[in-house]
């Protein structure tokens, strides 16, 4: 419970913000960084924080974006989502008399969430026990977060593939000559394996064995310069063990709360909100504008005390132990003495600043 | 209009002046009396207040713009909406979504369902059974599922169909496609062949295993229409089951207007006291 009032202490009594598939996945893109662990684990609204100190993320979807995705899904699942099976039949030889189709987006007529995870899971129960039910649209999982239910949707599940569920993920990026955006595969693969998580806890719960759900998703896609839907199976096991990894850590954000002080709080109208963000350690990486809603004030950050990451992710690896980039300059050029644990370390830049200095003379 | 020669022009000024002023002040009140209606929650009285309105607008348009203008000439389609739809449906012989409906109205008869007008169809035709039951020969309702007897969504039917037609269940929607793919060949077998027609034909047969044995691009309704019958026949009886047992529910626990347009709270109940409901035990 005391772990629950700090979380509540941290939010500064605001609302916890809810996650969805893409805020689940951005937390296995940089494992490392405490500000982020600590802040998605009490369910701090990052973006709010961000704009209060100054550093508003300008991202989010494009709208052109979402609509372009929706239509494409719409096209995909017209007529009893005549196209994807289709496609589903020709790719991976699903039965022609396995066409079943089952709405969770609303039930008799009402979206709450509540009651479309209970159908999903009496659906799903029912799939598990008979063998009845093959494609269901717009199932809702839960996944909890932290000690936070998180509701996830994934676009559609498909069954009766030799008895084992597939995620189906309908993105609206192109496949083109059976090569795609390699970032865009990869943001899919993330936010798939969060389905394919959600759904394998769904099924534990049902007492099902969790290997049922298949780490094998379908991404279906538009092929070539066409409209046409192409599916292509994505393994998703990489990112199932990094997601894995990710959220036993979250659920020991206890730890880290731990070492804060007690009155630390992100309240968006104290005073003192930077200087609580900065008591938190960050692991700024380039890689963090793409999914992260605190990058800019982070970036801003790293770069004031010269943090070796701003260099990117590679060069702070490489420079292990050595924090801030004027460390690593004073190493090289040898105006400061290396402690014996960065010895090696000393010693490969100084060997890449002679080189450089010989270069550059000759 | 030319004033008659007997009468002075400028009476004709006047009199129409001060006939236009009392539409404006007539304009000025419908649209008063509308926004009451409106706050006080009577969405009845302000409809027929709001074609009052219209008509006195059009009124004022004639007075001052003169008849025969192109304001007049705003192209209203010859056959009202709802039966655009009717007929496009009778065509399909299945629920279908507006998407579809429109595509088939399109290839087979003259001009087009403007959507936006699809959007309010339902809840007009729900209202308007309630006020008065049965005072129309058909209505378009939405189809209901095969579980809840709710409405599905985004998918229309026609009230005079019988109630097992009506309903949805989980291969329905399979069904549907391809009793619509066979309707649709048939009816272009015995028309003539337009590019509306042939892409809705290449719609269904792209969808269909063994439908596109001819040229690439074109398609034989004949071809199609066999292929659907051939997929169909797989489905048929397991779908035709599970409505009728639907149906049955339907006839014996709904009442009237539930039976047409779904039962919204009563499926929200049951479903609310976690049991597993009829359907699902049933199916």
């Amino acid at each position: 419970m005391t772990h629950d009032s700090a979380l509540e202490r941290l939010r500064g009594g605001a609302e916890p913000r809810n996650h969805d598939a893409r805020t689940i996945a951005a937390l296995t893109a940089n494992p490392g960084c405490a500000r982020r662990g600590i802040m998605d684990a009490a369910g701090v609204d990052k973006d709010a924080v961000a704009r209060r100190l100054g550093f508003p993320a300008p991202f989010g979807q494009s709208q052109f974006a979402i609509t372009r995705g929706n239509a494409f899904e719409a096209q995909v699942k017209a007529d009893g989502c005549a196209e994807l099976l289709t496609l589903l039949r020709d790719r991976l030889g699903l039965d022609v008399p396995e066409v079943a189709y089952d709405d969770l987006e609303v039930v008799a007529g009402n979206e709450s969430r509540e009651l479309r995870h209970a159908r999903t899971r009496r659906l799903l129960e029912r799939a598990l026990s008979s063998g009845e039910g093959t494609l269901f649209d717009h199932p809702l999982l839960r996944l909890d977060i932290a000690g936070q239910p998180a509701y996830l949707e994934p676009d559609v599940i498909a069954f009766q593939l030799g008895g084992r569920f597939h995620i189906i993920e309908i993105k609206s990026f192109a496949v083109i000559d059976g090569q795609a955006e390699p970032e865009q595969v990869a943001a899919a693969a993330r936010q798939s394996a969060v389905y394919v998580l959600a759904l394998r806890r769904l099924l534990e719960e049902l007492g099902a064995p969790a290997e049922r759900v298949s780490h094998e998703v379908f991404l279906v896609c538009p092929e070539n310069f066409s409209n046409r839907p192409t599916a292509t199976p994505l393994d998703v096991r990489p990112q199932l063990a990094v997601l894995g990894r990710q959220l036993a850590r979250l659920t020991r954000v206890e730890q880290i709360v731990g070492g804060l002080p007690d009155d630390l709080t992100f309240e968006l109208e104290a005073e003192e909100l930077p200087d609580a963000v900065r008591t938190v350690e960050a692991r700024y990486a380039p890689e963090c504008m793409a999914s992260c809603e605190m990058a800019f004030f982070c970036r801003d950050e790293a770069r004031a005390c010269g943090g070796t990451g701003v260099l990117g992710k590679a060069v702070r690896d490489d420079l292990g132990g050595v924090d801030s980039i004027g460390t690593a300059l004073a190493l090289a050029d040898g105006s400061l003495d290396p402690s014996p644990d960065l010895a090696e370390t000393a010693e490969r830049l100084r060997t890449a600043a002679r080189l450089r200095r010989e270069a550059l003379t000759a | 209009m030319p004033a008659a020669p007997d009468v002075p022009p400028a009476e004709t000024t006047t009199e129409t002046a001060a006939a236009t002023d009392a539409l404006e002040a007539r304009i000025g009140d419908l649209r008063a009396a509308v926004r009451r209606a409106i706050a006080n929650g009577d969405r009845q009285a302000a409809r027929v207040l709001r074609s009052e309105l219209r008509q006195a607008e059009e009124a004022w348009d004639e007075a001052v713009l003169g008849s025969g203008g192109p304001a007049h000439d705003v192209r209203r389609p010859l056959v009202p909406v709802r039966d655009q739809v009717h007929q496009a449906l009778t065509l399909l012989g299945a629920p279908a979504a507006p998407k579809l409906i429109g595509s088939v109205y399109a290839a087979f008869f003259p001009g087009d369902i403007p959507g936006s007008r699809l959007t309010s169809l339902r809840r007009d035709e729900e209202r308007s059974f309630r006020t008065a039951p049965y005072a129309r020969p058909f209505y378009l309702c939405p189809a209901l599922t095969a579980d809840l007897l709710s409405p599905a969504r985004g998918l229309l039917a026609v009230s005079t169909w019988p109630q097992a037609q009506r309903i949805v269940g989980p291969l329905s929607a399979r069904a549907d496609f391809l009793t619509a793919a066979i309707r649709v060949a048939e009816q272009a077998g015995r028309g003539p062949d337009g590019s509306g027609v042939q892409r809705l034909l290449w719609r269904f047969a792209a969808n269909i295993p063994g439908a596109t044995a001819g040229t690439v691009g074109t398609v034989d309704p004949a071809v199609l229409a066999e292929a659907a019958r051939a997929e169909l026949d797989v489905h048929r009886d397991a779908d035709r089951h599970q409505r009728e047992r639907a149906a049955e529910r339907a006839l014996a626990q709904l009442d009237d207007a539930g039976r047409l347009f779904g039962s919204r709270l009563h499926a929200l109940r049951r479903t609310g006291s976690g049991n597993a409901t009829d359907g699902e035990n049933t199916r």
